[in-house]
């Protein structure tokens, strides 16, 4: 398996200074008082839905080198267990959240434990593509559990709340900031769990995975367990999203969550972001997403142009956009320097 | 006939060459020795065109060699039996020459050649239609040998050749060696085997950690002090 | 319902399908064995074969003896021309095991939404290239089926031999069995590469053209065959033909047979099954793949 060059690894590998997360996170947490169009803040929702779905894609293949082609996979099963254990046994979709996490965790392992064997990225990628293909076609003939292509409809929302005696919080249909804050909650958990994960012995384990496999085992690093940890915790927050998913849109059917459409989406954004980079993915969505949304026209070229990107960001920006911002910045820098100190 | 100026080799950022200069000349039987890890084979292999140069030349019969890309080398008389032989396991000794003779200078003549290469080695012409995994260790290395020679080169290579050979073994490889030299074409021999290949060379190159540090005759290697403490453990 | 004459009419449908995977997973496993590639738009060279087809036949209005050579010969080029400017680029440099995945995940991608865009998301009819069935013992065949399994026979048998014959196919096992020795002997690997890539194509896009009538031109009709043929490379072990050839003929009988048990909607699972029952017990395969 070809490796990467150690400086263009350290580059990859970098963490990003705490400070910055918390600038981004900020960032984030103000743009609902800046921007009160109901329409836009939909738009920004989904944005946070796919940062979340690209980050969690990313600790699996840009950290831990597992390429997986099934993500979509969790994301459906965390959807689809949250709605029908809230439209059937009554539990309240904020309980829903985490257990649609747990569920797709759950299923990770299924999924975990034979593809940890397979070292080759071909092997991976088509064993996660099947097992999201199952879920799909299941999802798809199972009727009277999931209603089939009709799919699913009257997810109860999250459940409102009252604020001491003056505020009253819903989640309905129309209530798009609560929704807003509470998918940037899961956002945010999710990317500090990744951080915590990346700045500990497992991180370390994980990067050593991604430069090279074998030379990680052989200095004991057991393989297999941090591969494991990075699919449970990849898994997990790809589920809780689905679920969340679920309740906001209070619809949910087969191919909006389980299709490769998803996965194609998924891993346009990353790349355009920045493979192995942590706030990468993040960029990605909101720029593909918000760019999309502004070329409005351009909707039937949607996937057209996501295609065509991957194709493009592969060959001419392989660390995307992220690194692309960081190289030209030290670009000009150093063509500054060169005038004076040289 | 070849000549390296002033090579300079990189694997990723780590340096493994530096500032390398030599000659081969014609019809000579030429010798490249250092202990594992010493940058033999990177040498070689910058040579045949399988890792980039980062600066200094490489020419053969004048022609610098940087621009044209490893596949083509082979039409320009050079032939390498590479380190491990490398013999398509999963083809037969037949298919194996024939690969040899791939360049269009040769193909034509193929059959000719391969004639030629069974006189030479019999041992193989008996196992012809053998899969190449089947064969041991020494056919492997006859193998790798005569399909080197099945371009009919100008300058043949050989990389380790007597690594896990019996002794009796390696004695025939190296009479092979002479008599390939006899009929015209000039040798360049990598070995860690410092004996073996002072034994069959007229001069040498002694690597050391990417570095030449010294060249002479070879019976005048043999006699150094240097090389007899640290290779020859006397 | 099992008697012996439905029995064999379903072996020859899970046989004409199964050749086709069979030709589909050659494709596939051709690429990997040479270039330790794996090509995600390999599906969209059976859908544009498909396409092509459609537009000779029923747009252009030519013989099909003169359509499908055409279409082929067509989409061989367009994959050549794919390999050159995307793959080749990508393979030369360090992390390339992950970016033709993705590269050719992208392609395929745009190729079918161009598709869709531009000639529609409708089911295209493409008439049978023969007409009629052959009756023998209370069993019918239809023509254009036992012309595709013989095509498919005829295809696979010369490919055979150009692999083991001529000077290409020398080149291109030694290529796939060791990259630097090849290079060693004067053969220019890149060009291999990027013939062999394209007659993966070529595969792909005349099964694209012998299916086309059975199953109707659209942009997504590459999607499942890719799929498919996936799973009958894994199944068969990557990188070796025999391992693809046999795939492709069992799993085109266990999906004929199946129909007999299980509704068309269950039927997909036949084949994911199989491959996550292989990658569990035998992940290199029926006929082990060098590594896996």
């Amino acid at each position: 398996m070809a490796k990467i060059s150690t400086s263009r690894l350290l580059i990859r590998l970098r963490v990003t200074h705490p400070t910055t997360l918390w600038g981004v996170f900020a960032l984030l947490a103000l743009l609902p008082l800046i921007i009160h169009n109901d329409y836009y803040l939909n738009i920004l929702t989904i944005c946070l839905i796919y940062a979340a779905l690209a980050s969690t894609w990313n600790l699996m293949v840009g950290y831990a080198g597992i390429l997986s082609f099934g993500h979509q996979a969790f994301y459906g099963l965390g959807a689809y267990f949250s709605a029908i254990i809230t439209i059937h046994l009554g539990v309240s979709p904020w309980l829903g959240l985490p257990l649609g996490g747990l569920f797709a965790a759950f299923f990770s392992l299924a999924i975990g434990i034979p593809c940890l064997r397979l070292r080759i990225a071909p092997y991976i990628a088509i064993a996660t593509l099947a097992f999201s293909e199952i879920l799909l076609v299941v999802c798809k003939n199972w009727v009277s559990l999931t209603r089939g292509e009709m799919g699913l409809s009257g997810i109860p929302p999250l459940t409102g709340f009252n604020l001491g005696d003056f505020l009253t919080v819903n989640f309905g249909s129309g209530s798009k900031i609560p929704n807003y804050y509470v998918m940037l909650g899961i956002y945010i958990l999710a990317m500090l769990t990744m951080y915590w994960l990346m700045n500990s012995k497992v991180g370390l384990a994980l990067k050593s995975l991604r430069e090279d496999q074998d030379a990680a085992a052989s200095l004991g690093v057991d393989v297999t367990r941090y591969k494991l940890i990075a699919f449970l915790v990849s898994s997990f927050f790809a589920g809780v999203t689905g679920a969340f998913y679920a309740h906001y849109l209070s619809i949910l059917a087969p191919d909006s969550v389980f299709s490769v459409g998803e996965m194609v989406e998924v891993v346009a954004i990353t790349l355009v972001g920045g493979i192995g980079t942590f706030l990468g993915p993040t960029l990605g969505a909101f720029t593909l997403i918000v760019g999309l949304e502004l070329l409005r026209g351009l909707e039937d070229y949607r996937f057209m142009i996501y295609g065509a990107m991957l194709v493009i960001v592969v060959l001419l920006l392989p660390n995307g956009l992220l690194l692309g911002f960081h190289n030209s910045i030290n670009r000009v820098r150093r063509l500054f320097q060169t005038g004076k100190g040289k | 006939m070849l000549e390296v100026k002033n090579l300079q080799v990189f694997y990723g950022d780590a340096q493994a060459l530096w500032d390398i200069s030599i000659q081969v000349q014609p019809k000579e039987i030429c010798t490249l020795v250092g202990a594992n890890g010493a940058g033999k084979t990177t040498l070689l292999k910058a040579i045949c065109g399988l890792v980039p140069v980062s600066v200094g030349s490489i020419s053969l019969l004048g022609k610098d060699l940087n621009s044209v890309p490893a596949n083509e080398r082979v039409s320009l008389g050079l032939s390498m039996v590479p380190e491990g032989r490398k013999i398509f396991t999963g083809m037969t000794v037949e298919e194996n020459l024939k690969i040899g003779a791939y360049v269009n200078k040769v193909w034509t003549r193929r059959e000719d050649l391969l004639e030629q290469n069974y006189a030479l080695f019999p041992r193989l012409k008996e196992r012809r239609r053998q899969l190449g995994g089947t064969l041991s260790g020494g056919e492997r290395q006859m193998l790798a040998i005569a399909r080197a020679l099945m371009s009919q080169p100008d300058l043949l290579f050989l990389d380790e050749p007597s690594l896990g050979l019996s002794p009796k073994f390696v004695e025939h490889v190296m009479e092979i060696v002479r008599s390939i030299n006899e009929q015209g074409v000039t040798i360049m021999l990598v070995e860690q085997n410092i004996n073996i290949a002072l034994g069959v060379a007229q001069r040498g190159y002694v690597l050391e950690s990417g570095r030449i540090v010294m060249q002479d005759s070879a019976n005048a290697l043999l006699a150094n002090p240097h090389v007899k403490e640290a290779y020859l453990g006397m | 319902m099992f008697t012996l004459p439905i029995m064999i009419e379903q072996a020859v449908n899970g046989l004409v399908l199964g050749s086709m995977y069979a030709l589909v997973a050659t494709g596939l496993t051709l690429i990997w064995g040479t270039m330790k590639m794996l090509n995600f738009a390999h599906g969209e060279f059976y859908m544009l074969g498909g396409f092509a087809t459609y537009f000779g036949l029923m747009v252009l209005g030519l013989p099909p003896w003169l359509v499908v050579p055409i279409a082929v010969f067509l989409i061989f080029l367009i994959a050549f021309i794919l390999e050159k400017s995307i793959i080749s680029p990508l393979m030369g440099k360090p992390g390339w095991d992950i970016s033709t995945v993705v590269a050719t995940l992208g392609a395929g991608i745009f190729l079918q939404n161009f598709a869709f865009k531009f000639w529609g998301g409708d089911f295209l009819n493409v008439p049978y290239m023969f007409d009629g069935v052959l009756r023998i013992w209370g069993m019918a065949f239809a023509w254009h089926r036992l012309y595709i399994l013989a095509l498919s026979l005829v295809v696979i048998i010369t490919f055979w031999q150009v692999v083991k014959r001529t000077r290409f196919g020398l080149a291109l096992r030694a290529t796939a069995q060791d990259n630097e020795a090849a290079i060693l002997m004067g053969i220019p690997f890149r060009r291999i590469y990027t013939i062999t890539f394209g007659l993966s194509a070529s595969l792909a896009a005349l099964a694209g053209s012998a299916l086309a009538p059975i199953f109707s031109v659209n942009p997504w009709m590459g999607m499942v065959p890719l799929i498919k043929a996936l799973i009958v490379v894994i199944l068969g072990g990557l990188g070796s033909f025999t391992g693809a050839i046999l795939g492709g003929f069992i799993l085109g009988l266990c999906e004929s047979y199946s129909v007999l048990f299980l509704s068309s909607g269950w039927k997909d699972l036949i084949s994911f099954s199989l491959l996550i029952i292989i990658l569990v017990i035998k992940p290199s395969g029926l006929f082990g793949a060098k590594e896996w």
